[in-house]
């Protein structure tokens, strides 16, 4: 851990903290020190438990174990509210403002000291106090008019005014424009200089360098590193870090022959797009890693259908896009795992039967009725070879944990004997056999068919995939083979956006 | 001739536009507070019947109208316990309680037909009736529409100048705004039931004790949803509501003296009108809305508050 290298002791204090949900450690024995007049940097992968840790600081719920100690004094966070009052503040990603109300409004809100407001008065306040830490707002205007970098400042104003003294930001650059991140790291200076600590959550690494004056790194629920900003040489050595190297789960992969190709892009552009070119074939998996919301989702609206494609071509099973999916057939051809497992992969309030129908049903109704006997038959070989655990078919999908969910999901899909299969984040939230279990279903797939695996997990992505594609602002940084060494050391940079 | 005939139109306009406005104010109170209260016709008639019937008891109308209030709140409650302590579906919720509450009256009230209570009656506003014009059609009524008169303004600077107001709105338009901010959004909502409630109330009382001092069955004829339509065709602004509320006042007056008249159009055509009237509304505000005036429904109207996590 740090040394005292500030004289002054830490605000808030994280002493060996612990969380849990159900098999799954979020949080393992995290301890950490927040400093008055710093920027604290946590940095991790989706899942590394960052936002576990910061909603445990926030009040939102309480550690399994450890102690969080705010100036020296041991405290007990019932409600966000109580986080708030003891100065704790978070900047979330989705801003909670009324957006009919103006920025004055919205950061008085509550805390209006008469009954009757002077909104004079409450703009020439909340302007004051903008002006204070560098962060250019109208207080006048509504929020409805402004732009996604204005809102944050509203959201942050509210936490100044309130006298937070530690104000978390969880990803706040993710809905920024160049230019208001430099606005908000402007801020930031400027709120650290008044005295105020800052955790800033994030997976940029240039941003982390750019801002921090100490960085976390947080991996799979434990703080594997927390270093002095002035001891990181380059975004390569904190990436570096942030990746590691040693694996943490190994698994047999096995060789399958690779055949004819399944899925191509070619010159793939528009929503969001920037010119994917890649083939993808039978027996083998593709792992497009990189940073969330730089274009994978587009990617895979694409491919599943959800999307039309923009310019270039979309070859699925040799067969044109607009073609493949006027009358897709629901076997032998295309399977998507999705990311949200209990929303798009399966409606919560029904049961696992209805579940498995959902996107098999074409296979159930030879006429006009569905074979229910059938599909039911169906649901419990799935149960069963999918080692689901579940009190029987007739369960609601929210009644199963998230590997077994998972679980039903991938056997309901290969059911349908897929050639493509598109994987979302398969493993995310899972504890370490289930993981494994998908990993081994995924590897066994490759003989029927090509796996296009989204993963935000590089050790998963360096497991299973023959081949990895690193994607950053809609684009491929670049596709190569997932032996080669030197491009693997270099895919944080990547990553990044920085082309080695 | 033609102010001697527009000046006791407009007169009746503005005595049967006044239920009306203190319904479509009371609807818009709870509506921006998120809740959506189909209710306002049940609630309506049973203000009216309460008014009429504590009017008639006491003597006293003022009595009346508070019962009236008491009433039709306590009516809005029963929506209240469905939406934010179940988290119901305010619309059914709304339509059980119209046909609740219309059935209600119907039902207490059958005893007192053509019975006559205590009500309102008209005065001369001293100075401001003796104004060319206006003084004629705005000041010779009773005390129920100069309240009505300050309401819109009252409203006005509730939503837009004090705490309170505020923090109903922001209820209204994204309640998780409204906790982050330590408010609670669901007591909240409750205060725009309730308090929208008693609105609707004093509009039912209107039609009992001072539009007509008896009582009849189904005296609302649909009132109430007028007024449901016309929050929309207000956008949620009392200002827009006054200007509504007249406008349906007018048709409403309009129709019974060309009934009086003895035109050739048929009596059914003319007592459609107002209903006409209101779908021609609903048409103009969808399609001025549709330009984006987003600012104009709450954003989380009917949107019931899920407990957090």
């Amino acid at each position: 851990m740090t040394t005292a290298s500030t004289a002054t002791p830490p605000v808030v204090q994280l002493e060996a903290i612990s969380k849990s949900f159900g098999p799954i450690k979020a949080n393992q024995d995290i301890s950490l020190d927040i400093h008055a007049g710093k920027v604290l940097a946590l940095l991790g992968e989706n899942g590394a438990g960052k936002s576990t840790l910061m909603n445990m600081l926030s009040g939102v719920y309480p550690p399994d174990s450890g102690r969080i100690l705010i100036d020296g004094a041991e405290v007990h966070f019932v409600s966000p509210r109580d986080a708030i009052d003891a100065g704790i503040g978070m900047v979330y990603q989705h801003f909670k403002l009324v957006n009919s109300m103006t920025v004055a409004q919205n950061v008085l809100l509550g805390q209006e000291g008469s009954f009757i407001i002077r909104p004079r008065e409450m703009e020439a306040r909340v302007g004051e106090l903008a002006k204070r830490y560098g962060l250019g707002i109208d207080p006048a205007t509504r929020v409805s008019t402004l732009s996604m970098g204005e809102r944050q400042r509203v959201e942050i104003l509210k936490l100044l005014y309130r006298d937070s003294r530690v104000l978390i930001f969880d990803e706040p650059t993710a809905v920024l424009t160049p230019g208001e991140t430099e606005h908000l790291f402007l801020a930031l200076k400027q709120m650290t200089s008044l005295g105020k600590a800052i955790v800033f959550i994030s997976h940029k690494l240039k941003e982390v360098l750019q801002v921090s004056d100490s960085v976390a790194i947080l991996r799979r629920g434990e703080i594997v590193g927390n270093t002095p900003r002035n001891q990181i040489t380059s975004s390569a050595d904190l990436a570096k870090r942030m990746v590691g190297r040693e694996v943490l789960q190994e698994i047999e992969r096995g060789e399958v022959i690779k055949k004819e190709p399944v899925l191509q892009l070619q010159n793939l552009c528009g929503n969001g797009l920037d010119n994917l070119n890649i083939s993808l074939r039978k027996g083998e998996i593709i792992a497009v890693v990189g940073v969330g919301g730089n274009g994978q989702q587009e990617l895979v609206n694409v491919v599943t259908g959800a999307m039309a494609p923009g310019e270039g071509s979309v070859q699925l099973l040799g067969r044109d896009w607009k073609q493949f999916y006027k009358r897709p057939s629901w076997r032998d051809t295309i399977a998507h795992i999705p990311e949200d497992r209990l929303g798009m992969a399966t409606c919560p309030e029904l049961d696992l039967t209805d579940n498995v129908l959902l996107t098999t049903r074409q296979g159930f109704a030879p006429k006009l009725f569905l074979n229910r006997t059938l599909a039911l038959d169906v649901t419990k070989t799935i149960i069963r070879r999918f080692h689901v655990a579940c009190p029987g078919p007739q369960a609601h999908a929210r009644q199963l944990s998230g590997g077994n969910l998972q679980k039903l999901v991938l056997g309901r899909e290969f059911f349908r004997r897929p050639q493509i299969i598109v994987a979302e984040q398969p493993s995310q939230g899972l504890d370490i056999s289930a993981t494994e279990e998908v990993w081994h279903r995924l590897l066994n797939a490759r003989t029927t068919a090509g796996v296009l695996l989204i993963t935000g997990d590089l050790n998963e992505a360096l497991q299973l995939a023959d081949r990895i594609a690193v994607m950053y602002k809609g684009r491929f940084m670049d596709v190569f083979d997932a032996s080669d060494e030197k491009k693997i050391a270099s895919i944080g940079l990547m990553m990044a956006g920085v082309s080695p | 001739m033609m102010t001697e005939m527009l000046i006791p139109l407009l007169t009746a306009a503005v005595q049967s536009g006044t239920p009306i406005l203190f319904a479509t104010l009371g609807e818009m109170f709870t509506e921006r507070a998120g809740v959506l209260n189909l209710g306002v016709e049940g609630m309506m008639i049973v203000g009216a019947l309460a008014a009429f019937l504590v009017s008639l008891a006491t003597g006293n109308p003022w009595l009346g109208v508070l019962a009236a209030g008491c009433a039709a709140a306590a009516l809005g409650a029963l929506h209240g316990l469905v939406c934010l302590s179940f988290l119901g579906n305010q619309v059914v919720s709304g339509l059980a309680l119209t046909i609740l509450g219309v059935g209600l009256a119907n039902y207490l009230g059958t005893p007192y037909i053509g019975k006559q209570a205590p009500g309102f009656y008209a005065f001369d506003l001293p100075f401001l009736s003796t104004l060319p014009f206006v003084g004629k059609i705005f000041f010779k009524h009773d005390a129920l529409v100069y309240l009505s008169y300050v309401m819109p303004l009252a409203f006005w600077f509730f939503w837009h100048r004090t705490r309170t107001g505020l923090a109903l709105t922001a209820a209204g338009e994204y309640p998780p705004a409204a906790s982050a901010a330590g408010l609670n959004p669901v007591r909240l909502r409750w205060l725009g039931i309730l308090g929208g409630g008693f609105l609707v109330g004093i509009g039912g009382a209107y039609l009992s004790l001072a539009y007509t001092h008896l009582w009849t069955n189904g005296m609302t004829a649909g009132r109430g949803w007028i007024a449901v339509a016309l929050v929309i065709f207000a956008f949620w602004r009392p200002g827009r509501a006054v200007f509504g509320a007249y406008l349906f006042g007018g048709v409403m007056a309009f129709q019974l003296r060309l009934q009086a008249s003895g035109t050739q159009v048929p009596s059914s055509f003319l007592l459609m009108l107002p209903y006409g009237l209101t779908i021609a509304a609903l048409l103009f505000s969808a399609l001025r809305g549709r330009g984006g005036s987003s600012s104009s429904a709450p954003a989380a109207l009917g949107v019931n508050i899920e407990p957090e996590q």
